[in-house]
């Protein structure tokens, strides 16, 4: 029987799954990544980020429907979410912000600077164990998020 | 007016005790049948309405005490707090009316008890705080009682009950779900069990995490389980979704759940489905 409304299983178990990989991930934010479906591919050793894409819990649309129950307010719901690859390199979200020249050539120059970058993170994971690999993962997301300890 | 504040200054003490007794707030509707019910006969009912068998959404405290057996709660020794990433204002002051209000210092509690004498490492999750949702402070304590598990080789129980991740912490909540998935896939290397039940509601990032990926899925009859809400999946695809989908009984059918459950056999179907598994432990 076709199982229908488990796309939320599925982005669970692909976490899961890529979880115990024990190949290097190198997971790129190229565009607009937003909610489970990003993250669901977004679990890299690596995650880098062209400068001009944006990483989000949900679009802003939905995100200022939920939070202020009005969607006309994506505009201040951008700016408030931190979806910005310098914002979220400063949450140590990301890796890396892959420049954006813009111009003449600008794709060819974006391309090549993130060939360059996808190079050396492999050539840098290359040297690692499996294991080391599995587990400089796990240490990583395992760590996702600061708070503030409390005096009891 | 004056008469009044005379009657007020000599009201006896006595008199004003008696006043605060008068059971306003004893009373609950049930939001299905709208049958008015005394809160007692409700609470010794499980919150399940004896008129119609709706299932009420449960605090934190009584889902405990309908599960783990009397006084063997050991709560985790975790004390964190948001450190608010998204710098919005009012959030820390939701956070504090809202501790104040429910009595609970979050979306879940997860400790150490027995259930019918089987040692668990156990979560709660509570709709009631911020819709269940799942921050950091959320995040960290189920990622916590899972590496507990591991360590003290026990099985893990989870009650999910929430809206998914929390708005309020942005990227930083998207997080925790590949945080507590990545826990459990040390959880499911060490072999150990590991069983989700799914309450009314579980959607999105908790869906899309931990609730999932249960070795065993239980669910409360009726309980309303989905990524996404119907609502936005029918705007977005633009077709109408069959009856009821994203029910429990619609999952089961389907493969998702692998056994409802009511909530008064809740309980001795853990403990049976605890002692069953752990025949294979060496």
């Amino acid at each position: 029987m076709q199982k229908k409304g488990d796309n939320g299983e599925a982005i669970a178990k692909l976490m899961f799954e890529m979880a115990k990989l024990e190949v290097p991930i190198i997971a790129i934010v190229i565009g607009e990544g937003s909610s489970g479906g990003a993250l669901a591919l977004g679990v890299g050793n690596k995650v880098l980020m062209l400068e001009n894409a944006i990483y989000s819990i949900l679009s802003p649309e939905g995100y200022s429907s939920i939070l202020w129950k009005d969607s006309s307010r994506y505009k201040e719901a951008a700016e408030k979410m931190k979806l910005t690859a310098k914002d979220l390199y400063d949450l140590k979200i990301i890796d890396k912000i892959i420049k954006e020249p813009e111009g003449e050539g600008a794709f060819e120059k974006i391309a090549g600077n993130l060939k360059k970058e996808i190079k050396s993170s492999i050539s840098e994971m290359n040297s690692k164990s499996k294991e080391q690999i599995v587990e400089e993962r796990y240490c990583k997301f395992r760590n996702m998020g600061e708070y503030i300890k409390l005096e009891n | 007016m004056i008469v009044d504040k005379i009657k007020k200054r000599n009201l006896p003490e006595k008199n004003k005790k008696t006043r605060i007794d008068i059971p306003v707030g004893k009373w609950a509707k049930c939001e299905k049948c709208k049958e008015i019910i005394y809160k007692e006969t409700l609470r010794e009912n499980l919150s399940v309405c004896p008129n119609c068998g709706h299932y009420f959404r449960m605090h934190i405290n009584k889902r405990l005490e309908s599960i783990i057996d009397k006084d063997t709660y050991k709560k985790f020794d975790i004390n964190i707090e948001t450190s608010n990433p998204l710098e919005l204002e009012d959030y820390p002051k939701k956070l504090k009316s809202l501790r104040e209000k429910t009595g609970i210092e979050e979306a879940v509690s997860a400790g150490t008890g027995k259930i019918n004498g089987e040692d668990v490492v156990i979560c709660i999750m509570d709709s009631g705080f911020l819709m269940g949702s799942m921050g950091v402070v959320v995040g960290e304590k189920i990622t916590y009682a899972v590496e507990q598990a591991i360590e003290k080789r026990l099985p893990l129980i989870i009650f999910a009950a929430s809206g998914g991740a929390r708005m309020q912490e942005g990227i930083i909540s998207l997080m925790q779900m590949a945080k507590t998935t990545a826990a459990l896939t040390k959880l499911d290397q060490a072999g150990l069990l590991y069983i989700s039940v799914l309450t009314d509601p579980t959607y999105g990032g908790v869906t899309a995490s931990f609730a999932s990926l249960g070795d065993i899925v239980l669910a409360e009859p009726g309980a309303m389980i989905g990524f996404a809400g119907k609502r936005v999946i029918e705007q977005t695809i633009g077709e109408q979704l069959p009856d009821g989908f994203q029910t429990a009984e619609f999952l089961l059918e389907h493969g998702f759940i692998d056994k409802i459950v009511e909530r008064k056999d809740l309980k001795d179907t853990l403990s049976k489905l605890i002692s069953f598994h752990k025949g294979g432990e060496k």
